[in-house]
């Protein structure tokens, strides 16, 4: 069991966040992606284990759940933070998400 | 071509030894040729390749998508001098022949005897377990040995590949290198053709190596070939290509993209002559993931072209898998052979070992460009660089730029460089044997490579020494 403690972080309200929609918040000066696939939530760190630049910003395929990194093309699942085609091997963290109060807030 | 011309055009391409010509460097006329797409790279042109080969919808959108990563991407500014290509001065398909046979007597009467002069058809009947011969853009010859193909081998062109085992083609496609990878994978990825598909079914032994055969014929021309290897649990394969073109006075361009799955305990090694003319830019990327325990090789062998950038790389993904790459470059008069490998440690107890070696005479550059990485809990790993250069004359020139990030408190690495002049002491020595000098030097660079002629199968390393022996002769004085 883990014994790192959690902080709650408000993202934005839920309405400001479509389906298909993204955006990059920053906390504690890491970057984090928030993701609306088709009405689900999904939170990234916004670093690509491959070379440690932005990901987020990269095209990204609501779809499959998973985005593409804008510089070497590894794309990661969002719901589990591994990558599923080369040159990242290693999985980015993952960051639970949900609504509070019609706002959507990280667990972080 | 007239005489004259030829002549000159001869002059122009430097360093080469005459024999090149001779015996690779001819060019066949292109009547009957079915297909030549003109010169220059846009939208249209992608997307009449994926047309012309009826191509399902997901492979036209995935060259489209490619084509806008290439054209968006910068030249890479590192390692050679990429600004010469001029990209659109380029045929990226020709189609030489209509059909993709399994007989040779059905290849075009111009291309057989092409392959007839490079003694393909005779080292398949000797010591091969299939062949794949691809001449321009395509394919036009490919056979498998009959009791590989009962047992589940598939050795294929990608584009029959494409067609007949699709879902299992898509399944990897692209996995091992994606087309944002780089600018070059990009553009393979936009205009990919031809190419081997090769699925070793688990516990599948292909005790004879398969070889592939590329040749480039027309002018200015784009060889953009794909290749995928799929080693399923426990399987052995041993995959060989070959490459030559005809020596023209103007440039044409190779890039490929070569991707390999090595899965639990399978074992691959993938084997490169690289012979290229001097006027072709040879940029290949090549990349391979070995699942638990099991090994993958390359043996990389870069003479020809007239810039060769390529760096074979290895990521262990899984414990105990093992990695080597074996590279050999010879760079003479007018080359540049910017080569090397990458190892990545990305689980522990793996294994690896790179040994380069370089060999630049007559003005040649030889570079040696290779990343190891240990990941953060590879603990155990084990690995060796050892990267050696020989200067044959006072114009070469040898670089090396080794790579190394270890994240892994609990790795054993080890690393080794050396760049040594072929010296008179050295000469005198042999020559005091009663050698000659031009003999002597052939000896001490044949002594130089041995370790990795050594690692071919004998064919071939009688043809590597013999191809070195080559562009050796004149070297002296």
């Amino acid at each position: 069991m883990s014994t790192e403690e959690t902080t709650t972080v408000t993202v934005c309200p839920a309405t400001e966040l479509g389906p298909g929609e993204r955006v990059i918040i920053e906390h504690e000066g890491e970057p984090i992606a928030v993701f609306n696939a088709g009405g689900e939530l999904f939170a990234i760190e916004d670093r690509c284990s491959h070379d440690d630049g932005p990901l987020a910003e990269g095209e990204w395929y609501p779809a499959d759940c998973t985005v593409e990194c804008p510089r070497h093309g590894s794309i990661f699942d969002l719901r589990t933070g591994k990558p599923k085609t080369l040159p990242a091997f290693q999985p980015v963290r993952t960051f639970k998400v949900g609504i509070t109060d019609e706002n959507i807030t990280l667990e972080v | 071509m007239a005489t004259a011309e030829a002549l000159a055009e001869k002059k122009k391409v430097e360093g080469i030894n005459s024999d090149y010509e001779e015996k690779f460097g001819f060019h066949d006329p292109e009547t009957g040729y079915a297909y030549k797409a003109p010169k220059g790279l846009n939208r249209e042109i992608v997307e009449e390749i994926s047309n012309y080969k009826n191509e399902p919808e997901w492979m036209r959108e995935f060259r489209l998508k490619a084509y806008e990563t290439f054209e968006s991407r910068p030249t890479p500014q590192w390692g050679g001098d990429l600004d010469q290509i001029d990209f659109n001065d380029i045929h990226y398909f020709v189609r030489a022949s209509e059909t993709n046979s399994r007989d040779w007597s059905e290849v075009p009467e111009d291309i057989k005897n092409t392959f007839d002069r490079l003694g393909i058809p005779e080292a398949e009947r000797k010591f091969l377990s299939g062949v794949g011969a691809q001449y321009e853009s395509e394919v036009v010859y490919h056979q498998v040995n009959e009791k590989l193909e009962a047992q589940g081998v598939i050795f294929t062109d990608m584009d029959t590949a494409l067609r007949e085992h699709e879902d299992l083609l898509r399944e990897y496609w692209a996995t091992i290198i994606p087309p944002n990878d780089n600018k070059l994978a990009a553009l393979n990825s936009a205009v990919w053709s031809g190419g081997s598909f090769v699925y070793v079914p688990a516990g599948v032994k292909v005790e004879m190596p398969l070889q592939a055969y590329f040749r480039i014929n027309t002018e200015n021309m784009g060889q953009f070939e794909r290749t995928l290897i799929i080693a399923e649990e426990g399987s052995d394969v041993h995959y060989i290509e070959g490459c030559t073109a005809p020596v023209y006075s103007s440039d044409s361009l190779h890039s490929a993209v070569v991707e390999i799955v090595a899965k639990k305990d399978a074992r691959v090694r993938y084997t490169t002559v690289q012979n290229w003319s001097q006027n072709v830019f040879n940029l290949v990327t090549k990349r391979a993931i070995a699942h638990e325990g099991a090994t993958m090789e390359w043996v990389d062998c870069n003479l020809g072209s007239k810039l060769t950038m390529k760096y074979p790389s290895i990521y262990l993904l899984g414990e105990r898998a093992h990695g080597e790459i074996l590279s050999i470059a010879f760079a003479g008069a007018g080359q540049h052979q910017d080569a090397g490998g990458k190892i990545i440690h990305a689980a522990p107890k793996t294994t690896s070992s790179i040994f380069s070696k370089s060999i630049s005479k007559d003005g040649g550059r030889s570079t040696y460009r290779g990343l190891l990485e240990v990941a953060d809990g590879a603990t155990e790993t084990r690995s060796k660089v050892v990267c050696d250069a020989l200067l044959l004359d006072e114009d070469s020139r040898s670089d090396t730029y080794p790579t190394i990030r270890i994240d892994e408190n609990d790795a054993d690495m080890g690393h080794e460089a050396t760049v040594s002049k072929v010296g008179d002491d050295m000469l005198f020595y042999l020559q005091s044997r009663g050698l000659n000098e031009e003999d002597a030097s052939k000896m001490i660079v044949n002594g130089f490579i041995e370790p990795v002629t050594k690692e071919l199968p004998m064919e071939y390393a009688v043809e590597l020494n013999r191809l070195i022996e080559l562009q050796m002769e004149g070297s002296i004085g």
